[in-house]
């Protein structure tokens, strides 16, 4: 257990290593160097050389990621460009509410999706089960941002019930019920691009575990039969569920720059399609870590809550699946 | 004459599919006296798997149903008892071992608690109870360190082991009727001895009686009272285990009991196989279903199913052979000349 | 499995009764998966609109008089069907009909372009990975793990903001993203059949290993890198869009479908269907596509006879709404 657990964390160490290597290796990519608009324009080239200077740019690449990396070890994500503001203080705001988006919509998927997925395999071929692959067909082509526009169109400019955008209204920051106003139809977007590939998952698995030997054994014991699915089908039903929920964190952070800036979330995505487009190549750093970090720590978990699920899993025996 | 357990007539089986239902056992008689072994033996895809799985009524999991028949157990007709009926009959007064026992347990919980389950449903015991008769029926079943292992996961065990589990659970209610489908198929060889040996001692003990399904000619000498043939979905030939392996008649029974590899053959001896293969369910030939590979196949058998002709005491076999005696006596003269 | 089960597949084949006919000659497993895939009206319908889509790109001049970056405000907002303007004009005066059928043009070179460049990219490592293993292979796959903790959409962001937004670095930060998946699944075909009996001789009679990989490795590969690739193309042109709708994608006088939707949101309560024609455009494609990459599957692989199922399931439905 301690054995596995130093392994995962010692290995995790060094994706995030590497994560830091690309990141910073891309940036200093870009053509004239990352930090060349950041100088002040019209500067004459001794000024320059004297900024950048201070900056620490004139300095060989290596050398310029020790100093980055260092201080980020100690916690020090450095500041913005523009308003020289410190970036944790910039970023920690936004992945509060990323989260409280993120949550919501992801404890709702998998709430509707798993009951939904199980109950059609059980009835194969219902209405219910042809909507979800309906739902699943069109969830996989749509475009998730389009689905928030036309939702916004109908509910928040036709019919008025909802707010078009933003996380509260004007001077009612804070207010919880202003808040789940303002949640559902981006949680709705979320839920229902994720739903269908859940359902689908949660359904197939559980229709492989139902033609199972040990299935036909509980029958056989005189087990009544919703009893055969929720205690001896579901366990393990959800153990290859656990994996792809785990392996999709990065698809809903992602998923939620895009919703989060069609409904103007404040949240993480949003900030880095801003920080993007103002190119505060720092904050984008810190954000693209951040995420890495979330991933990770969801494996982790992920593959913890395996073990604790299937007995048959020894945690210092795996090298980790996604190898 | 002994008390009869279990009396199935004219049992029907099969699948309901897109194409129309598919037979896959047809008009199937058997009957079982208590304290009894009858084998019911035949190649895969015989129907001999559906039959049991018809008794036990599990059949309808697999989009199956009983189309026609009865099955009289201890006088009621489980074909016509509903599903709720059958989740007190089995597991407790019907049990089933299965042919694989490392596929047949679940791999998420301990061997102890899948015992104990059969036991909470079907006896008035607590859990804490339920786990002592469960070590219990370990230690029946011949498992050594019986309080070690009911703590274990069915993945730490070996084949043999959980094919004892699985026999401790399908013995913990103390079933009457045992149906043993293939229960040793999938295990080495003495592995197997051993298996069979558990079982033959535990009904001496338990008093119940078996119904073993096995394609393997020898396990059914071993084991059995009386034997069923069973081809292509319907019971060509039945009758007491000497009878059988005296006296066999049907030209499939034959074949099968020929097909056996024994110790007495030399080395360069051809193996007998039966010419062909057991016809798919929905390509059944006309007539006699053995006809295409049978070695003395007249015009009758192209055209008609042969009904059950008596051939000895309590001996049966369906095959248009025994229409008139001197057909039969020519037959067996000609397979003793080839012996 | 049970004898329950073999007899109920047992049932199924009326197919193999006639397979069995005498054929001139016996067809390759091409033409019979061609024949198969012709049987499947999801993957036919999904084909016949993808063409179609292929046809208003690539006839996009002939097809419409107007260009579609020509700004006339003068004609701004005119309604569907005013002035030979199919589908009206945008905010300044764009023929929103020209705008769609030129962003099919864009849409669908992206979406082949970079299924096309994750093929090669993937392959290329996969096979290395798979083929030689070792210190290699465990550098690739880190390398995977890498690019998979991050949020996908992140990682194009962060290059499209670094690079800038040209269409070159578009189609190449997409592939850059989209490789793993292929990579992925040849070196698992790779390992798996690395030591098999064919290779072990093909080896000893001194085939090099590139002739190894090529001739008899990637063969056998070949079927599920076509359907991911397949499903590959609809994904890029999801990317596309949600990029070209952040701001970061094509931008004008270039036009998609995304961005017009960028466009169309800012004019919502004014023209709400603009917002629609777009969205539904990249529905239709990526829906044609999953269906041919789906009906393709079904056809390529033998043991699953998805198509049928599916008509059999059809037909199930249809029976139980009767009875």
């Amino acid at each position: 257990m301690t054995e596995f657990f130093i392994r995962r964390t010692l290995q995790s160490v060094l994706v995030l290593f590497l994560i830091t290597l690309v990141t910073f290796g891309l940036i200093h990519a870009a053509p004239g160097g990352p930090f060349q608009m950041m100088l002040a324009p019209g500067l004459s080239p001794e000024a320059m050389k004297v900024q950048a200077h201070n900056m620490g740019l004139d300095q060989p690449l290596p050398m310029q990621y020790l100093h980055w990396l260092g201080n980020l070890l100690q916690g020090d994500l450095g500041y913005t460009f523009k308003n020289h503001l410190p970036i944790g203080q910039v970023i920690w705001p936004t992945v509060e509410n990323t989260f409280v988006l993120m949550g919501v919509a992801w404890l709702l998927t998998l709430i509707i999706a798993i009951p939904w997925g199980i109950y059609n395999s059980t009835k194969e071929y219902s209405l219910s089960d042809q909507t979800a692959s309906f739902i699943s067909y069109i969830g996989f082509a749509m475009p998730t941002f389009w689905f928030g526009i036309i939702l916004q169109q109908i509910f928040s400019i036709k019919l008025d019930w909802l707010p078009l955008a933003d996380m509260y209204t004007m001077d009612k920051e804070g207010q919880l019920g202003d808040l789940m106003m303002h949640l559902i139809l981006p949680v709705s977007v979320l839920t229902l691009s994720f739903l269908a590939a859940y359902v689908k998952y949660s359904r197939s698995s559980m229709m492989e575990v139902l033609d199972k030997d040990y299935i036909r054994t509980a029958r056989a014991k005189g087990v009544r039969e919703g009893k055969v699915i929720y205690k001896h089908a579901l366990r393990n039903a959800l153990i290859p569920v656990i994996t792809i929920v785990a392996l999709d964190l990065p698809l809903l952070v992602a998923g939620a720059a895009l919703t989060e800036s069609v409904f103007n979330w404040p949240g993480m995505g949003r900030l880095f399609v801003q920080m993007a487009v103002a190119r505060e190549y720092s904050v984008l750093m810190a954000i693209t870590l951040l995420t890495a970090v979330i991933v990770i720590v969801g494996n982790l978990i992920a593959d913890l809550l395996y073990a604790v699920v299937d007995p048959r899993v020894q945690l210092g025996k795996r090298g980790g699946r996604s190898a | 004459m002994a008390e009869k357990l279990l009396e199935i007539e004219n049992l029907t089986a099969g699948f309901l599919t897109v194409g129309g239902t598919v037979k896959a056992t047809e008009h199937v008689s058997l009957s079982l006296d208590k304290g009894q072994t009858v084998c019911l033996v035949g190649e895969s895809g015989s129907g001999k798997s559906v039959t049991s799985l018809a008794i036990m009524r599990l059949i309808d999991f697999n989009g199956g149903a009983i189309l026609e028949g009865s099955i009289k157990f201890q006088g009621e007709d489980l074909a016509k008892r509903s599903q709720d009926d059958m989740i007190r009959i089995r597991g407790n007064k019907i049990a089933m071992i299965f042919q694989d026992p490392m596929s047949s347990l679940n791999p998420v919980y301990t061997v102890g608690d899948q015992i104990a389950e059969s036991i909470v449903l079907h006896q008035r015991k607590s859990k804490k109870e339920a786990r002592k008769m469960a070590v219990d029926m370990l230690r029946l079943v011949g498992i050594p360190a019986p309080e070690i292992r009911a703590r274990q996961y069915p993945h730490e065990l070996s084949g043999g082991m959980c094919q004892r589990v699985v026999i401790a659970i399908a013995l913990a209610c103390d079933p009457v009727l045992l149906i043993a489908d293939e229960p040793t198929t999938a295990l080495d060889v003495t592995v197997q001895a051993q298996i069979l040996d558990l079982l033959r001692s535990l009904q001496k003990e338990l008093g119940m009686s078996i119904l073993l399904i096995t394609h393997d000619m020898g396990v059914a000498a071993e084991m059995a009272d009386r034997i069923a043939v069973m081809y292509a979905g319907i019971i060509v030939e039945e009758g007491s285990v000497s009878e059988i392996f005296s006296h066999p008649s049907h030209p499939y029974t034959v074949g099968l009991l020929k097909s056996v590899p024994g110790l007495e053959g030399s080395r360069g001896d051809e193996l007998y196989t039966i010419r062909g293969n057991i016809p798919g369910l929905s390509q059944l030939p006309v007539g006699c279903r053995f006809h295409p590979r049978c070695p003395y196949a007249k015009d009758i058998c192209r055209e008609k199913s042969p009904p059950s002709f008596t051939v000895g005491e309590e001996h049966q076999a369906s095959c248009w052979m025994y229409m008139e005696d001197g057909g039969a006596a020519a037959w067996q003269q000609n397979e003793s000349e080839q012996r | 499995m049970s004898e329950a089960n073999m007899q109920t597949s047992a049932i199924i084949p009326p197919v193999d009764v006639q397979a069995v006919k005498p054929l001139k000659r016996p067809p390759g497993p091409w033409r019979t998966a061609w024949s198969k895939f012709r049987r499947n009206p999801y993957a036919m319908s999904g084909l016949v609109v993808l063409l179609v889509f292929v046809f208003c790109g690539a006839f996009a001049p002939w097809l419409t008089k107007y260009d579609p970056a020509k700004i006339d405000l003068m004609f701004a907002n005119l309604k569907a069907g005013t002035d030979g303007h199919l589908l009206g004009t945008d905010e300044v005066g764009r023929d929103i009909f020209a705008r769609l059928l030129y962003s099919a043009r864009i849409s669908l070179t992206v979406g082949f372009a970079v299924a096309a460049g994750s093929v090669i990219i993937g392959t290329l490592i996969g096979s290395i990975s798979g083929y030689f293993g070792g210190f290699i292979d465990t550098c690739f796959m880190r390398l995977v793990d890498v690019m998979n903790s991050i949020p996908l959409l992140f990682l194009n962001i962060l290059v499209l903001a670094i690079f800038g937004t040209e269409f070159r670095y578009m189609i190449s930060v997409l592939i850059l993203t989209s490789w793993m998946s292929v990579a992925r699944l040849v070196r698992g075909t790779f390992l798996q059949l690395r030591e098999m009996q064919y290779v072990e001789a093909a080896r000893a009679i001194g085939v090099s290993n590139f002739g190894i990989i090529f001739r008899h490795l990637l063969r056998n590969a070949s079927f599920p890198i076509i359907v991911n690739a397949t499903l590959m193309v609809g994904a890029a042109i999801l990317s596309e869009s949600a990029l070209s709708y952040l701001g970061l994608g094509i931008k004008a006088p270039d036009t998609s479908w995304g961005l017009m939707l960028t466009n169309a949101r800012e004019f919502m309560l004014i023209d709400p269907m603009q917002s629609v024609y777009p969205g539904v455009c990249i529905l239709l494609v990526v829906l044609a596509v999953n269906f041919i990459g789906d009906g393709i599957q079904d056809s390529l692989n033998p043991r699953q006879k998805m198509s049928e199922r599916r008509i059999d399931r059809w037909r199930k439905s249809f029976l139980k709404s009767k009875i």
